[in-house]
């Protein structure tokens, strides 16, 4: 059955999820000045890999990452899918402590964090626990809620803008590529697509609308890195933890009721970031399920109360920020090898039949 | 069936976390101040808050005070002391004692954007006079609800297009920015009304090094832009009300010497004259007007380095980064400046210009 829309909103929501906190601060503090440079190669990274895993797909109606890799022999889908589950899991992991990290950063300051840790994990796990459907349907739901009023805080925080910090525009060298924090922002520009693979069986979907969903998250990539640079220039900008909350907070809308629009927008991308989970955790257990057959209940719980121990154990944001760069590794590789072999394999069969 | 106990574990459970009751205090246990007072005292923060009391029938304004090492500090105490706690999410105003201003207040604002506990949004202003009589006049002539020094700076109630406003995060930037500085306003309680404005300080670094009156502040409002519409402006042949104005730049770099064309355009329209002036005369008397008193105010804003107008955010693209690093302590004090001003009457009002 054709679900595009299902599958191009939760391409949307998990996206605009892994923007707003982190990439920004990430991009900046990776390059002085023309910021558009690191965020047009990571896009073109991001196109070109789901492009190609999309097209690797495309090779195998119907059949998931792990058919596929199961199909070409025990030895090899250990190979491949091993370092997918590790990284799931510390996605899974960095995610939950990370955001709720931010959580109590930017607002919840008396909230013990394994509480916010324990929100997270709970509703998440759920949605997991239900299955591939549940998550998808949610996903609508928030979007029809969230996606208004992220658009409405967006075009908001234009209003202090100073074009002039735009100029200078070209950066003569190309240091940032070698800095870490570029590095971690890759998080945002692959991050989120490997999702694709997994949900084959159960819903199908256009390639083209994929790729326009990619296309319409150009301008949040790049308006999340400029418009904390437009209203406060790079000197000030590179001073905050997350530049981009810091211009909304600074966004001042004299007809609005409420006074701080950022609590709509956290709490709005908090639920994306739940549903993020949700499919990290779902995935995991299509990887488990496919090693040890078993119900979905079991494994989700134990994934819950390991990544819940793992996550309370990480006691400080710098442990986050560490984690967060042997992540990059990682995910390097698994967002390489993965697209890449599937393509490969689909070629090489399509070669062969 | 199996599932059903754990359906109800999960919802019991969402239930005690959703409701995001966690170390709250009701809103009845809380005192949210709306007008903060810092000076300092001896190296120690001097922190005065007015807080609006709701009272069954009517509102009551209290004002508390208390010393500390910091801000923070202070506020704690206070609140230590205090039936209710002290809670600075809907500070407003916040008014910095002069001296405090001349000395700096660069960790103050520092320290307000690292906790987050007072927004960026809130408004600076410095007071004039010290900063105890100022709040007890404040709180002998304020209206009931404690907002008269909110409303004094809001654009839909008191503003006037002569006063600054600087708001903590704009304050914060220019501590940080290279070619970008502000100015706030400077208020004292006044005699027959409550507040009584007496122009802008010019802020360096987070240092108060300067001051212009408040005819100067409408020409700074004006390049950036904000607008200046209701002013009112008094010549010997007439005078006009403003009721829109747009701004122009053109920057050059050379020799090392920075070149700047600025063009203010100006609507006005006619209140009174005083004989029979032309069409012309106005213009020219005004635009001759506001070019003297912009280069009287560039003279003193230029010695002072600082650069309130941010004219070094136009010279980004000309002057590399490294370069402009330097651009208050080197390029700034060799700018050449040239301000004019285009008049355009738009109307005469009732009466035809020359009929009276």
């Amino acid at each position: 059955m054709d679900k595009s829309l299902h599958v191009v909103l939760m391409y949307l929501l998990v996206h605009l999820g892994l923007i707003f906190f982190l990439y920004p601060n990430d991009i900046i503090s990776s390059s002085d000045e023309g910021q558009w440079m690191p965020i047009a190669i990571g896009l073109l990274f991001h196109f070109v890999l789901v492009w190609i895993y999309m097209k690797g797909l495309s090779f195998f109606p119907k059949q998931n990452i792990i058919h596929i890799y199961s199909e070409m022999g025990k030895g090899f889908a250990t190979f491949f899918l091993l370092p997918v589950f590790m990284y799931l899991m510390l996605v899974n992991v960095i995610g939950v402590r990370a955001y709720s990290e931010i959580i109590t950063i930017i607002f919840l300051s008396n909230t013990p964090s394994w509480a916010i840790i324990i929100l997270f994990l709970s509703i998440s796990g759920y949605l997991a626990a239900k299955g591939l459907e549940v998550i998808f349907r949610t996903g609508i739901l928030l979007a029809l809620i969230f996606i208004p009023i992220i658009f409405f805080v967006l075009i908001a925080t234009f209003q202090n803008v100073d074009w002039n910090y735009l100029l200078p525009l070209i950066d003569d060298d190309f240091h940032f590529m070698t800095t870490p924090s570029y590095m971690k922002s890759f998080s945002a520009f692959i991050g989120g697509f490997l999702f694709l693979g997994f949900i084959a069986p159960y819903l199908t979907y256009n390639r083209k609308k994929v790729l326009m969903a990619a296309t319409l998250l150009i301008p949040f990539f790049v308006f999340a890195v400029y418009i904390p640079i437009l209203t406060f220039g790079h000197g000030t900008a590179s001073r905050f933890l997350f530049p981009y909350i810091m211009a909304v907070d600074s966004t001042y809308i004299n007809w609005l009721m409420f006074d701080r629009v950022t609590m709509f927008f956290i709490l709005s991308l908090v639920t994306f970031i739940m549903l993020h989970l949700s499919l990290l955790l779902w995935m995991a257990y299509q990887i488990m399920n496919h090693w040890f057959p078993h119900q979905p209940l079991y494994s989700i719980l134990s994934f819950t109360i390991v990544t819940f121990i793992t996550s309370i154990m990480i006691i400080d944001w710098k442990a986050v920020e560490r984690l967060l760069w042997w992540n990059s590794f990682l995910q390097f590789y698994v967002l390489l090898t993965i697209p890449l072999s599937i393509y490969f394999i689909g070629r090489r069969r399509k070669g062969r039949a | 069936m199996r599932i059903i106990p754990l359906k109800l574990l999960i919802t019991l459970c969402t239930v005690f976390l959703l409701s995001g009751c966690w170390d709250t205090k009701d809103i009845n246990h809380r005192s949210l101040p709306i007008v903060m007072g810092v000076a300092m005292e001896d190296d120690q923060y001097n922190i005065h808050l007015q807080i609006p009391d709701p009272d069954t029938d009517v509102m009551q304004v209290r004002i508390v005070s208390e010393t500390g090492e910091t801000v923070s500090q202070a506020v704690d105490k206070l609140s230590a002391n205090m039936e209710s706690r002290i809670d600075l999410l809907h500070v407003k105003v916040i008014v910095i004692e002069k001296e405090l201003a001349k000395e700096g207040v660069k960790d103050l604002i520092s320290g307000f954007m690292r906790a987050r506990e007072v927004s960026p949004k809130a408004l600076v202003v410095v007071s004039d006079e010290k900063i105890e009589p100022f709040f007890s006049n404040l709180n002998n002539t304020t209206d009931p609800q404690g907002t008269t020094l909110f409303d004094f700076f809001d654009k839909d109630a008191g503003w006037s297009p002569q006063i600054a406003l600087t708001r903590v995060w704009e304050l914060y930037r220019s501590i940080h920015s290279t070619t970008r500085d502000v100015v706030l306003p400077i208020i004292k309680s006044g005699d027959s009304t409550v507040i009584q404005h007496l122009g802008s300080a010019v802020i360096k670094n987070g240092r108060m090094v300067e001051r212009i009156d408040p005819e100067e502040t409408l020409l700074v409002n004006a390049f950036y832009e904000e607008s200046t519409h209701g002013k009112v402006e008094v010549m010997e042949e007439a005078t006009v009300l403003i009721v829109g104005n747009t701004m122009d730049h053109k920057s050059r770099n050379i020799d090392q010497v920075p070149y700047l064309n600025s063009q203010l355009h100006l609507k006005v329209v006619l209140l009174e004259t005083i004989g029979k002036p032309t069409d012309k005369e106005i213009r020219t008397a005004l635009e001759t007007q506001l070019t003297n008193r912009f280069n009287e105010m560039f003279s003193k804003i230029q010695e002072s380095k600082a650069d309130v107008l941010g004219l070094g955010q136009y010279f980004r693209a000309k002057i590399p980064s490294e370069e402009l690093k330097k651009w208050r302590s080197e390029h700034y004090p060799k700018l050449k400046m040239e301000f004019e001003v285009h008049a355009v009457i738009r109307n005469e009002g009732q009466i035809k210009l020359g009929a009276d």
